[in-house]
C-alpha cells in the first residue's frame, strides 16, 4: 500500500518543509514513526536539524525516491558525487549528523565517505588547514608524536 | 509531618516565560534535607498532582527547562518518566535505568514516604544526566497527600555506554547499525544559526568520537589514521584505542585475514595498533631459525607443503632411489614443541613429486597432478583434517587438466583451485590455467579461456591477491627455441566478464635484463607469498649463474606504476627456498623447508621469515 499523503518536518529554527511520504520514510526514523502514529497534520519536529541541512537531505531524498527504478547506477553515483563535491566541511559535517539521526543510510555513507575521501593522503598540517582544527600539542608532544608516526610518511618500505 | 517553619519556594521567573500554574500555591512543609539541596546547587523543582491519574507534571522551574532541554509547555500534563527515555522518539526507558531505583520510588510515593537516591535520566538532545532526586509528598490539612515535590540536582553522566558500543563495532557487510548511533548521536546539540561561534570552531570536533571513529575512521588506511592522529589531542587518543585499528584491519584486509591475525594476536597478547603498523611497513620483518622434533622418514625431496591453520602440512616427494612417496606428515607450530608427526590415512593418493599441495578453508587441503611411479598424474585429492580418521578422497572429474608436474597453483576464496602451467610428459610446456569449484557436489574442471596467453613455463608461482586476483610470476618460460628464466609479473582478475591475462612488469623478454636496480632477477623454483593489501612478497628460487639469491622482494600490484622493492631483512636467510616447500603461516609467518643445499633430510632445521614481531606482552 503506497501512502500518498504529505508529511510535514519542523526543522530546529521552526520552518516547516513538506514531503512525499516515499520520500520521508527513507529515514528509519520518521518511517518507525509514521508507521506508529501514521499521516498526520502536526508537523514532526526535527530539533537536530536546520533549515538548511533539512533542505539539503530533502533533496537528496526526493532523488533517490525516484532514482532507484529509473536512473542507472553510474548516473546516480555521478549525481551523488555532485552533490557533495562543493559542500564546504561544515555543512558536509551537519549533513552527516543528520544522516546519522535521520537513520539515512546511503546518504551516511555517501557524507561520511567524502570525509574519508578530504582526509585521504594528507599531511597532518593539511588536515588541519582543511577542517580548520587548532593544534593544542606543545613542540615537545609534537615532536614526539611525529618521531612515533613517522613510518606512516616513509616512501619507502626499506628503513 | 515535621514542625519546621513555612517556606516559600523563592523561584524567580521572567513574566515571558512559559510558567503555568492549574492549582493555587500549596503551601510547603520543607525538610532539612531539601534546604541543603536549595543550597548546594542549582536544582531542578517539579511538582507533580498526586491526585489525578498517572501524576501530570503540574509545575516545573526555569532550571528544570535549562537542564533538561524540555520546555515548560512541551511537559505539563505529563508523567516525569519521559526523563528515562532516550531522545524524542524512544518508545521505551532506556535499558541502563535502574529499574530498581523506580521500584523504590513508586513504593514510597504510595506510601507517603520521602524518597532520596540518584537516577538516570536524558537530556531532551539524549545526552545522559545523572539525578540526584528527592522527592517529598506534600499533604493538605486533613492529611491526604496532594501533590509531590521533587527537587533535583544533577551532575553529568559519565556512565559506561559500552552495552551499546559491543553492537557498534560489529559491521556487517558494510552495513552499519545506524539506530544505535543514533542514540549515541548528539552528546552536545548542534546549534547552526544560534551560536555565531560555530563558524570559528571546528566542523570535525561536533562528531561524537563513536561517530568518528566506526564511520569515518575505519576506512581509511593505517597510514591515514596515523596522518589524522598526529593533528591534535582528541585524535591522538582515539588512535590509543585498539578498537579503531581493529576496524581499520578488517575494512583493509577483510574478514579472513583479520580472523587468522586475531587469533594470533589474542594468543600471543600483541597490540593491535602495533600488528597493523608492521603490517603496513614490515619493518620488523625478521629471519628465524626453528628447531622442530620428529622426522619425516623415510626422508625425501621435492615434496610439498601447505598450511593449514597453525600447523604446516607435508605430502609427497621423492624419496630414496628416486621413488614417489605418499606419506602425509603434520607440523603443528602452536605447540610449545612443535614435532612432525606421520598421519595414518585412510586411502592415500599415489605417491608423487613436483605436485600441488594447497590449503581450503575449514582444515582442508587439496593435492593436484606430479609424477608419480607410472608417468606424470592430473588427479586431485581432498584431506579434512579435522576428521577423526583423515582420509584422502579422489575428487571424480570426468574431463581432467593434461597430466603434468611443476605447474603451480593458488587456492581463490577458499574453495577453488586454480592450475597453471607446468612439463607435460612429453616436456612440453603449458600455458593455460583451470579452475576446479570444489564447492560443488560434482566439481568439473574448466579451462579459463583468454584470448592472449603468457608464454608457457614450469617453476613459477601463482599468488591470490584479494578474492579476485590472480599474480603469476618468474618460472622457466618458452622463449622462441629456447627456455629463460623469467622475470615477468601478470595479473587476472576472474571477476570480470572476459577474462585476461594482463602485464604488470619485468623485462618483455624471458631472461631479459631489467631496467630497475632492485628488481630481482628472473627466476624459477621460488618462493611467492600474499600479504594482507594484496602486496607480494618473493624470495629464493634458482637465478642465472648458480648464484645463490638472498634478497626478498616485494611489489605492490595496486600502485599505479607497480615496481619491485627490496624488503630489508633481519637475520640470517636461508640458502635455498623452494616455492614447493614454502607456505605462509598464521598470515604472518613464512616457513621456510628443506631444500636442494640442505644436508637437513629430517626437516628438524626450519627457517622462517617473520613479518611481525611475534612477541607479545607476556
Amino acid at each position: 500500500m503506497v501512502k500518498e499523503c504529505k508529511v510535514k518536518l519542523k526543522s530546529s529554527d521552526d520552518k516547516i518543509f513538506e514531503v512525499d511520504y516515499a520520500v520521508a520514510i527513507q529515514s528509519q526514523i520518521l518511517n518507525n514513526t509514521l508507521g506508529h502514529t501514521g499521516c498526520t497534520d502536526s508537523a514532526l519536529p526535527l530539533h537536530n536539524v536546520s533549515s538548511q541541512i533539512l533542505a539539503k537531505v530533502i533533496d537528496y531524498c526526493e532523488y533517490h525516491v525516484n532514482a532507484s527504478s529509473t536512473i542507472s547506477e553510474k548516473d546516480v553515483k555521478m549525481w551523488d558525487q555532485e552533490f557533495v563535491k562543493h559542500l564546504d566541511q561544515a555543512t558536509l559535517l551537519d549533513l552527516l549528523m543528520a544522516a546519522q539521526y535521520l537513520g539515512i543510510h546511503n546518504l551516511q555513507e555517501l557524507t561520511c565517505q567524502t570525509v574519508a575521501d578530504r582526509i585521504k593522503d594528507k599531511r597532518p598540517e593539511d588536515i588541519r588547514e582543511i577542517f580548520n582544527i587548532q593544534n593544542d600539542l606543545t613542540p615537545e608532544e609534537e615532536e614526539e608524536i611525529r618521531c612515533e608516526n613517522e613510518w606512516a610518511f616513509e616512501e619507502e618500505v626499506s628503513p | 509531618m515535621d514542625e519546621s517553619p513555612k517556606k516559600e519556594l523563592a523561584v524567580r521567573r521572567n513574566t515571558s516565560s512559559h510558567l503555568h500554574r492549574k492549582e493555587e500555591t500549596p503551601s510547603w512543609h520543607l525538610g532539612a534535607p531539601v534546604d541543603i539541596f536549595f543550597r548546594s546547587s542549582p536544582c531542578r523543582i517539579v511538582v507533580v498532582n498526586a491526585q489525578e491519574l498517572d501524576h501530570p507534571i503540574i509545575y516545573v522551574n526555569l532550571i528544570f527547562e535549562q537542564v533538561t532541554g524540555y520546555r515548560a509547555d512541551e511537559v505539563l500534563g505529563r508523567n516525569c518518566r519521559f526523563l528515562q527515555y532516550q531522545g524524542s522518539f524512544a518508545k521505551t526507558r532506556y535499558p541502563l535505568v535502574d529499574i530498581r531505583i523506580l521500584t523504590e520510588i513508586c513504593r514510597c510515593l504510595s506510601e507517603g514516604f520521602d524518597f532520596e537516591g540518584e537516577r538516570l535520566n536524558f537530556r531532551k538532545g539524549g545526552s545522559p544526566l545523572m539525578n540526584r532526586l528527592y522527592i517529598k509528598p506534600i499533604c493538605n490539612d486533613e492529611g491526604i497527600i496532594t501533590h509531590f515535590l521533587g527537587v533535583q540536582s544533577f551532575k553529568e553522566a559519565n556512565f559506561d555506554l559500552s552495552p551499546l558500543r559491543g553492537l557498534v563495532w560489529k559491521k556487517s557487510s558494510g552495513a552499519i547499525h545506524t539506530h544505535i548511533l543514533g542514540d549515541m548521536y548528539s552528546q552536545k546539540p548542534l546549534f547552526v544559526h544560534r551560536d555565531c561561534s560555530f563558524k570559528k570552531c571546528c566542523p570535525l570536533y561536533k562528531v561524537s568520537d563513536e561517530v568518528l571513529v566506526v564511520n569515518i575512521l575505519a576506512r581509511l588506511t593505517p597510514r591515514d589514521v596515523t596522518s589524522l592522529g598526529s593533528v591534535c589531542h582528541r585524535f591522538y587518543n582515539l588512535t590509543k584505542d585498539e578498537s579503531l585499528w581493529k576496524l581499520v584491519c578488517q575494512n583493509i584486509w577483510g574478514q579472513e585475514t583479520f580472523s587468522i591475525l586475531e587469533s594470533v594476536a589474542r594468543r600471543r597478547r600483541l597490540w593491535w595498533g602495533k600488528i597493523v603498523r608492521e603490517l603496513t611497513t614490515l619493518e620488523a620483518a625478521a629471519w628465524r631459525k626453528l628447531t622442530v622434533g620428529g622426522s619425516v622418514e623415510p626422508s625425501c625431496i621435492n615434496f610439498s607443503v601447505c598450511a593449514v591453520g597453525s600447523k604446516v602440512v607435508l605430502f609427497g616427494g621423492e624419496g630414496v632411489n628416486m621413488q614417489p612417496v605418499n606419506d602425509t606428515f603434520v607440523l603443528d607450530l602452536n605447540e610449545d614443541c612443535p614435532e612432525w608427526t606421520h598421519i595414518n590415512v585412510n586411502s592415500a593418493p599415489p605417491g608423487r613429486w613436483g605436485h600441488t599441495l594447497s590449503g581450503l578453508s575449514d582444515s582442508r587441503l587439496v593435492v593436484f597432478g606430479g609424477c608419480g611411479r607410472n608417468g606424470l598424474l592430473n588427479d586431485a585429492f581432498v584431506l579434512d583434517l579435522d576428521e577423526p580418521q583423515p582420509t584422502w578422497r579422489e575428487v571424480s572429474c570426468s574431463t581432467r587438466p593434461l597430466p603434468r608436474s611443476w605447474h603451480s597453483s593458488c587456492i581463490l576464496d577458499g574453495t577453488k583451485l586454480i592450475v597453471s602451467g607446468g612439463c607435460t610428459d612429453s616436456g612440453a610446456l603449458l600455458s593455460d590455467t583451470f579452475l576446479l569449484d570444489l564447492t560443488m557436489e560434482k566439481p568439473v574442471w574448466k579451462e579459463i579461456n583468454v584470448s592472449w596467453r603468457p608464454p608457457s613455463r614450469l617453476g613459477h608461482t601463482l599468488s591470490v591477491l584479494g578474492n579476485h586476483k590472480i599474480l603469476m610470476y618468474g618460472g622457466l618460460a618458452t622463449s622462441g627455441p629456447l627456455r629463460l628464466r623469467s622475470s615477468d609479473v601478470y595479473i587476472m582478475d576472474l571477476s570480470e566478464e572476459e577474462t585476461r591475462w594482463k602485464y604488470v612488469t619485468g623485462s618483455m623478454l624471458p631472461g631479459g635484463v631489467s631496467t630497475c636496480n632492485s628488481a630481482p632477477p628472473p627466476r624459477l623454483d621460488h618462493a611467492a607469498v600474499s600479504l594482507p593489501g594484496g602486496r607480494v612478497v618473493v624470495f629464493g628460487g634458482s637465478i642465472a649463474g648458480s648464484r645463490l639469491e638472498t634478497k626478498v622482494y616485494i611489489l605492490d600490484p595496486m600502485e599505479e606504476k607497480p615496481t619491485w622493492r627490496i624488503l630489508y631483512v633481519q637475520g640470517r636467510q636461508p640458502k635455498y627456498a623452494s616455492g614447493h616447500s614454502t607456505c605462509l603461516v598464521g598470515g604472518t609467518r613464512v616457513v621456510v623447508l628443506g631444500g636442494h643445499h640442505t644436508e637437513d633430510w629430517m626437516l628438524t632445521e626450519l627457517h622462517e621469515l617473520c613479518l611481525i614481531n611475534l612477541k607479545g606482552t607476556d
